[in-house]
């Protein structure tokens, strides 16, 4: 098995499965350090931003891409951009995949606000009748409130 | 000293006015909030009907984000401390009353009431807790896990009755896995330095309601933890909840 493609053939060498290996980790440290750090992500421009300046890249200068599959032991340039594209599609799955998890826990803190703020409300009707005052309407719990916090 | 009692409740509309009942009566200077956890039966109802104050989240978000929705209200509205009890009438309030002792006296931050520690401190009834199989399995692996992880010694590691000071309230209100509640709790109180203290108590059949787990929904139940507690061990410790 030779360690970088030589021939004319198009096989999978030893250096192409280490590089795979390679990014492979590399993902996983990517994923564990974002589940890790709480933040698992800043913006989606970014990410475009950057898939966009490689595909840019990859198309002004086709050299690159040659160089990558020289670099990746693959004699067929396409396998190189299967492999890149594959791996862009991959980072952003995941980029929308931390989206959704910071989208569900807005959308909890969201609903546990609300809830409280029912309670809430709920209390001050007791005490209002309570104190012998019986509410005219379901709103006005909530005005005495805001008057509450606006005095 | 000013006391929230809170219960997550679930479609439990069978149980829960009368474990609202039992916490009034033991604890009658406790305020009672029941976390409605988008229940599709007349728990809320039930609930207000026993003289409870209702928090109902609009839709079903589990049982971590229930208890966070309780420690937030306790948090927020500057309670002393706080304890919770699950609404199926499996935990009596007087054993929630010692929990709320042990706070109270300043001898812990968190206290988790445990059915396996020294279960002969209470004598043994009819209607005693017995745990199934696949509930004793996970209990094992968690405390297993939950051992090494933070080097404490803990039995009763998914018990859902607790009591706790403003330090964890701070705590959890903020930082608390909407997924995994119990045990990814206790990592983390311990991780950021608060007493966690177990109590032997004694627990109930449910009164009313099904257990969740079944053998398969335990295994996943199980690997989840496991890998949540591995995560955990990872996280980066906060500066706000030092003592």
């Amino acid at each position: 098995m030779p360690l970088a493609a030589e021939g004319a053939q198009v096989h999978l060498t030893a250096q192409t499965r280490i590089v795979a290996a390679v990014l492979a980790i590399a993902f996983m440290l990517l994923i564990l350090d974002l589940i890790r750090r709480n933040r698992l992500q800043e913006r989606y421009s970014v990410v475009w931003f950057v898939a966009g300046l490689g595909m840019l890249a990859g198309a002004a200068f086709p050299g690159l891409l040659e160089l990558l599959a020289d670099a990746m032991g693959v004699r067929d340039t396409n396998v190189a951009l299967f492999s890149v594209v594959l791996l862009l599609l991959l980072g952003l799955a995941l980029n929308f995949s931390v989206i959704v998890s910071r989208q569900a826990a807005q959308i909890t803190r969201l609903a546990q606000e609300r809830a409280l703020e029912k309670a809430r409300a709920q209390a001050l009707e007791e005490e209002a009748r309570q104190a012998g005052r019986e509410p005219r309407s379901g709103k006005q719990p909530l005005e005495a409130e805001e008057e509450r916090l606006e005095g | 000293m000013r006391t929230l009692v809170f219960i997550p409740a679930w479609n439990e509309e069978a149980s829960v006015g009368a474990v609202i009942a039992d916490v009034r009566e033991k604890l009658p200077h406790a305020d009672v909030l029941v976390v409605d956890d988008g229940s599709v039966d007349a728990t809320a109802e039930r609930a207000r009907e026993a003289g409870a104050l209702v928090a109902s989240l609009p839709f079903n978000q589990g049982l971590g984000a229930a208890l966070q929705t309780g420690y937030l209200h306790a948090y927020r509205e500057g309670y002393d401390c706080c304890a919770h009890l699950d609404a199926d009438g499996q935990h009596p309030a007087a054993e929630v009353a010692r929990l709320l002792a042990e706070v109270e006296a300043d001898r812990a931050d968190l206290v988790i009431g445990s059915r396996y520690r020294d279960p002969a401190a209470a004598e043994a009834r009819s209607d005693d807790y017995r745990p199934t199989l696949s509930r004793r399995i996970g209990t094992s692996v968690f405390r297993f896990f939950l051992t090494l992880a933070t080097r404490q010694r803990f039995t009763d590691t998914t018990s859902g009755m607790r009591a706790a000071n403003r330090r964890v309230m701070a705590l959890f209100s903020e930082n608390y896995s909407p997924d995994f509640a119990e045990i990814e709790s206790l990592q983390l109180a311990v991780r950021e330095g608060l007493r966690v203290e177990e109590v032997p108590v004694r627990m109930l059949e449910r009164a009313g309601g099904s257990s969740f787990l079944t053998p398969l929904r335990s295994a996943f139940f199980i690997f989840k933890g496991v890998v949540v507690l591995l995560v955990g061990q990872f996280r980066p410790r906060q500066a706000g909840a030092q003592r």
